[in-house]
């Protein structure tokens, strides 16, 4: 597990990189900084709102919006699920329901919330709880769904009382389905907030990119890019693969 | 403690037990023997209360047991997998069909080893069971069984997954267990020589419709391979009786 960056770092990687970075630095050359800037303005970017301290700001105000929203999210996903464990009938309905809310466009939501909400914080954070709703429900279902009955049988044998059987056996096996919906529903939340912060805050990564855009910095569109890159895989490295080894290790 | 079996039939679409009655009393040790398809997992579960009788019943010391009803005696079932959780060492495993007798936790973490221990894992109560041999987690699993000082174990061709060196084994576990514990336990096997090797009373079932074709009482009198062999016959008679009378339904 406990590799060096030198070893994670593997070679062709680093070249193939390397001979992006020469392709992008010739294209900014020949097209101008306006429509591709340099590898170097886009470090040089990154370096100022570091020291600026903006990419705090901007990143709390998005990690703050999924927050509610993509929580709220996971809270609504285990009821849901919840229910699909206790009767048959809510199972079918939670089916169906979330092919519907899984074939709906982000955009929809956008448009819809804008509608509802005005221009707020709520419309990002309603867009992000529609969106990763389904993922996360879909997961927890399908883990409710796998609870192996064989076990479950083995609890009524020994007369374990239905919270026991809860606790000990339905709980642990949903487990790893509700990490593993959590982690894509978390990249999901990230995408899409962004994407309804274009309209009507004055805050977060998709609302200064935006921005950028508008005054015509370009390179500052790459660096809030690279921010959330960065944002992305930091919380899939820290908090999801952390929570699924710890749950592993019985494995 | 006495368990008896009354006209017990079950029918799933076809007929597959037609009627069988029998008695097993305390610290018996009971095979139940019979041509694959025959019902003897159905018949054990009917007893174990996981299964509903189409006919008869079965009462333990004169309580009905009806499946989804809850019993006043205690059941131990050894099942063919060993159904242990995985996300808990053998000894919370165990320790878990303890907390609905009402112990408190010191008390069931010192039944656990116990038991535990007399399934020879002294030293394993804090492996989970993916670390252990199969052989080790079904050890576990009637640990499990007995932890909870049954008024009748049930076990349904527990050692089926295990290779021929390992199963000679656990038989002989299994009936030092019985004879140290002296619980009474009904055990289901296809195998005769695990049969005469570990039961005091053998019941060969026919094909199916299945009814009782024999009953032995298996005390040392009769000579080992003579029985085996005697046994052998019959469920070879009882497969082609199957076989002849065609597919079913």
């Amino acid at each position: 597990m406990r590799r060096g960056w030198a070893a994670r770092l593997h070679l062709p990687t680093l070249g193939v990189a390397v001979l992006l970075l020469a392709l992008w630095t010739a294209l900014s050359w020949r097209y101008g900084a306006y429509v591709l800037p340099s590898p170097l303005a886009v470090v040089a970017g990154f370096l100022e709102i570091l020291r600026s301290g903006e990419i705090w700001r901007h990143t709390a105000a998005s990690l703050y919006r999924i927050a509610i929203g993509f929580g709220a999210a996971v809270g609504a996903g285990i009821l849901v699920a919840l229910a699909a464990f206790l009767s048959r009938a809510a199972r079918e309905v939670v089916h169906d329901l979330l092919t519907v809310l899984n074939a709906t466009s982000v955009f929809v939501w956008i448009v819809i919330s804008i509608i509802w909400f005005g221009l707020s914080n709520w419309a990002p954070i309603f867009t992000t709880f529609m969106i990763t709703l389904p993922v996360v429900a879909s997961n927890l279902v399908e883990g409710v769904e796998n609870v192996d009955r064989r076990l479950l049988e083995m609890g009524g044998v020994y007369r374990l009382s239905g919270r026991q059987k809860f606790a000990a056996i339905v709980v642990p096996s949903t487990l790893p389905y509700l990490i593993a919906g959590m982690k894509v529903g978390f990249g999901l939340a990230l995408k899409v907030s962004v994407v309804a912060e274009i309209f009507g805050v004055t805050s977060g990564i998709g609302y200064i990119m935006n921005y950028s855009r508008e005054i015509l910095a370009t390179q500052m569109v790459f660096v809030w890019a690279l921010v959330m890159i960065l944002v992305m895989m930091a919380t899939d490295r820290l908090v999801f693969d952390a929570l699924s080894r710890r749950l592993a290790r019985w494995r | 403690m006495k368990l008896v079996v009354t006209d017990v039939g079950k029918d799933f679409l076809i007929p597959v037990i037609d009627r069988v009655s029998f008695t097993v009393d305390a610290g018996e040790f009971v095979c139940l023997l019979g041509p694959n398809g025959c019902g003897k997992t159905t018949l054990l579960r009917i007893v174990g209360g996981l299964e509903p009788a189409t006919r008869g019943g079965v009462t333990l010391d004169g309580e009905p047991i009806v499946a989804g009803r809850p019993l006043q005696h205690k059941i131990g079932v050894v099942f063919q997998e060993d159904r242990l959780l995985p996300w808990m060492t053998l000894r919370d495993n165990v320790a878990l069909v303890l907390r609905p007798l009402g112990l408190g936790a010191r008390e069931r973490d010192a039944v656990a080893r116990r038991y535990l221990g007399i399934a020879g894992l002294a030293g394993f109560e804090d492996y989970y069971p993916a670390r252990v041999s199969g052989g080790m987690r079904q050890r576990a699993a009637i640990a499990r069984a007995l932890a909870i000082e049954p008024d009748l174990l049930l076990m349904d061709e527990p050692f089926g997954a295990l290779d021929a060196q390992n199963r000679r084994i656990m038989q002989r576990e299994v009936r030092r267990i019985w004879r140290e514990t002296g619980r009474t336990i009904l055990f289901v096997t296809h195998s005769i020589e695990e049969a005469v090797s570990i039961g005091t009373t053998l019941i060969m079932l026919s094909a199916r419709p299945s009814r009782i074709r024999e009953l032995i009482r298996n005390d040392g009198q009769a000579e080992a391979a003579k029985l085996v062999d005697q046994l052998n016959t019959m469920i070879m008679e009882e497969v082609e009786r199957q076989q002849g009378a065609g597919p079913p339904g």
